[in-house]
């Protein structure tokens, strides 16, 4: 029996190959074969690990980001200005719809969203992978394209701000507030001065999904939980906000004003109590919204103050003991300083008169004989002391200053003008601050928005005032001040009940152009009441008013005719809501 | 048969100590047990083949019974995001209701309710009766002023304003 394999050309004698030849033979070409598998699975597995894993990794493994929750905003009184709501965006995957379904689709997101079927239609013939049809809109409009179970059509959750309605279409505080972008990032305001702190810190979840890309919850996955932001609780009330804001409308249609601003301050802490702009914007919808009217004039714009200015002329001098209240001085209408000839604002020779008479009836002669009594040296020191050679430091974004030159550099006549408010550049919160030293018995109280950051108490607040003035000068001060109310030209915003008690201190200026000034006028009127227990101390601007017959006399626009009334009523407002009575006299 | 016990011994090469006497009720329940357990071993008695059956069959039911919980931990899992979906979509509801209910709270709309109700907004002034209060808003500040400034000085500031050059007006303001 012939066994094993035969080799060579049949003519040859066969050769007998014994079988453990043959077994070795098999296990050779065995082992070569599983080398050849084995080297290509070590390829594989080995060289081609990284990249084969990173590739599988993709497929089913996913990082998703877990947003923190933004803080919310309220009022002192704990009423939510800012909520943070849930809107959809809807999407369309064209290559997952069948033909005979395009039509259906097309009617059903134009019917729901309002989109353009044309438009719904091309896209869903465009064989995209992914387009969105519609961006932001309602849980309503949500739920309704989710009950129609449409296919290739998804939908994306968005978070987004939402803010209370103000007046005429805007929205409560919106230039104090700012808004939020869709990258989730504070624009303006305190949404944009406390972003980190409103914001948190996003989490994330790595985890496994399926085929279907639905989430494998119990699968191999790191987790991190976001930080949610903290909320925020402001000093404002939102009742004289709103009416504030109304008032302020208003009056800027009155006067025929460019525009207007009111501030109103806590005179104790600081704390702002209203913060309007007019013309402002709705925040909920500043993706259509002119830029141009995000900008706040009231920490973002620098105006001259005007008269106003001399509440701290007159008492940096009366502190410095250069004057008093009853120093007498003349003045004949008009003073030279540095060679220039400087006018009282009605060209009249008032003859002699007292300190607060200058102060009742807007001098400026008086303003600039109280400065040169003090000193410039002086006159600059309370500049600072007042605050206004530097950013008040206003928790809201963007503060523009524009602080005067160094003291040495500022020339006679420069000396002579900020005396009586020209010449000189701050923004509304620098300028209130300063007065409210007077209603807070001499200490500067530094203006701030926020109270309270989570549990924490704004820093500010347990920080000491600094004295400016004495609490005595203070109060010949606010003396003075309730001589513009009864006597002078405060007089347009007495409040019924409160005529003794009500100090104040009207400001025109004149805007200046290119170096000249022009017969447009920034008109203000600051004060505070109850006089000798301040509880709020505000300030109305009105920028270029054209009140009726001002063509013919521009005193027409006047603080006292435009900026006043504004302040009364606004003030008549806080008086009822705060149950505040007359001090007894 | 050889029982495991003469093996040991065996083994041991030992033949144990002699026995203490024991209870005779003791003997006989050792005696059964024992007789039992080489009866079961008989009967049970496998092939090598038979035990890898019965491993093979082990690993089967360990591998369905894997796999049912598997089956069951996906289907929780999906369970799951249902209703974290379910969860979410409630929470967006939430903050619907808490923006309506922070907007009927607006004094923007709380102004609309009451207009659109025919409410009035009133003279808003009722103050608590008390001594009336006259103010002469003629009357002058204050004693007359006079002028304490010596007189040669008011003298020279009359002849220095007469006799400067207005260069420019400066602003004006009240």
């Amino acid at each position: 029996m012939i066994t094993g394999l035969q080799f060579g050309a049949p003519n040859q004698k066969a050769r007998h190959v014994p079988g453990r030849w043959r077994v070795i033979a098999l296990l050779l070409a065995g082992a070569l074969l599983a080398g050849a598998i084995w080297t290509r699975l070590a390829y594989w597995q080995v060289v081609q690990h990284v990249q084969l894993s990173a590739e599988a990794q993709a497929q089913y493994h996913e990082l998703v980001e877990l947003p923190a929750v933004r803080g919310s905003i309220f009022d002192r009184n704990m009423r939510q200005l800012v909520v943070n709501t849930t809107v959809y965006s809807a999407f369309v995957s064209p290559d997952q719809i069948p033909d005979n379904q395009r039509a259906r689709v097309a009617l059903a997101l134009g019917s729901v969203l309002g989109a353009d079927a044309g438009k719904v239609n091309q896209t869903l013939a465009s064989g995209k992978k992914f387009a969105y049809i519609a961006r932001r809109f309602s849980k309503q409009k949500a739920d309704q394209l989710r009950s129609m179970l449409l296919p290739g059509v998804g939908l994306e959750e968005e978070q987004q701000r939402s803010y209370l309605p103000g007046i005429s279409g805007s929205s409560l505080a919106a230039n104090l507030l700012g808004f939020v972008n869709y990258d989730r990032a504070g624009q303006y305001g305190v949404e944009a001065y406390y972003q980190k702190q409103l914001a948190g810190t996003a989490g994330y979840i790595s985890s496994y999904r399926d085929l279907a890309n639905r989430e494998i919850v119990l699968g191999t996955h790191t987790h991190q939980d976001p930080v949610n932001g903290s909320d925020l609780v402001l000093s404002l009330d939102s009742n004289i906000q709103y009416a504030a804001e109304q008032q302020l409308a208003a009056g800027v249609k009155r006067a025929r004003a460019e525009s207007g601003s009111v501030l109103i301050m806590d005179p104790k802490t600081g704390g702002i109590v209203a913060w309007a702009d007019y013309p402002s914007y709705n925040a909920n919808n500043f993706a259509r919204t002119d830029p141009g009217l995000f900008l706040d004039n009231i920490s973002s714009s620098v105006y001259e103050p005007g008269s106003v200015m001399k509440v701290v002329t007159l008492s940096g001098a009366i502190n410095a003991g250069a004057i008093s209240p009853d120093t007498v001085i003349n003045d004949p209408g008009y003073v030279y300083v540095g060679g220039y000839r400087i006018y009282d604002w009605d060209r009249r020779n008032h003859g002699t008169i007292t300190y607060t008479y200058v102060l009742a009836h807007s001098l400026n002669v008086g303003a600039m004989k109280a400065m040169l009594a003090e000193g410039h040296d002086n006159f600059y020191k309370y500049m600072q002391a007042f605050g206004l050679t530097r950013a008040s430091g206003i928790d809201v974004a963007a503060e523009d200053v524009v602080p005067p030159p160094a003291a040495g550099k500022m020339q006679d006549s420069m000396y002579a003008t900020a005396a009586f408010g020209q010449g000189i550049d701050v923004n509304m919160v620098q300028m209130l601050a300063a007065v409210n030293v007077i209603a807070n018995g001499g200490r500067y109280a530094p203006p701030h928005v926020v109270e309270r950051i989570g549990n924490r108490l704004n820093p500010i607040l347990l920080a000491p005032q600094a004295q400016v003035i004495s609490a005595a000068t203070a109060q010949k001060m606010t003396a003075m001040m309730e001589q513009v109310v009864q006597h002078g030209s405060g007089w347009t915003s007495r409040i019924r009940g409160f005529e003794l008690d009500q100090a104040g201190k009207t400001g025109t200026s004149q805007i200046p152009v290119n170096g000249r000034y022009t017969l447009d006028v920034w008109a203000s009127f600051i004060g505070f009441l109850p006089a000798q227990h301040p509880r709020f101390t505000m300030m109305v601007v009105m920028r270029k008013p054209h009140f009726p017959g001002s063509d013919q006399d521009w005193t027409l626009n006047d603080g006292y005719m435009t900026a006043e009334p504004v302040w009364q009523k606004i003030a008549q407002t806080i008086v009822l809501d705060w149950r505040i009575t007359p001090d007894p006299h | 048969m050889t029982s495991t016990r003469i093996l040991t011994r065996r083994r041991l090469g030992t033949l144990g100590a002699p026995h203490a006497p024991v209870r005779v009720r003791q003997r006989r329940a050792r005696g059964f047990v024992q007789v039992a357990s080489i009866a079961a071993s008989e009967r049970l008695r496998i092939s090598t083949f038979g035990h890898a059956y019965v491993g093979l069959g082990l690993v089967l039911v360990g591998i369905l019974f894997y796999l049912a919980l598997a089956a069951q931990v996906t289907q929780a899992s999906y369970d799951i995001t249902h209703l974290q979906d379910q969860q979410r979509q409630l929470i967006a509801e939430q903050d619907q209701l808490r923006y309506q209910e922070a907007t009927l709270h607006a004094p923007a709309q709380v102004e609309q309710q009451a207009v659109q109700s025919g409410m009035q907004r009133t003279v808003p002034v009722t103050y608590v009766a008390g001594q009336p209060i006259a103010i002469d808003l003629q009357a002058p500040i204050g004693a007359p002023p006079t002028d304490s400034t010596p007189l040669w000085e008011r003298a020279l500031a009359v002849l220095v304003n007469r006799l400067g050059v207005a260069r420019d007006a400066m602003a004006a303001t009240h």
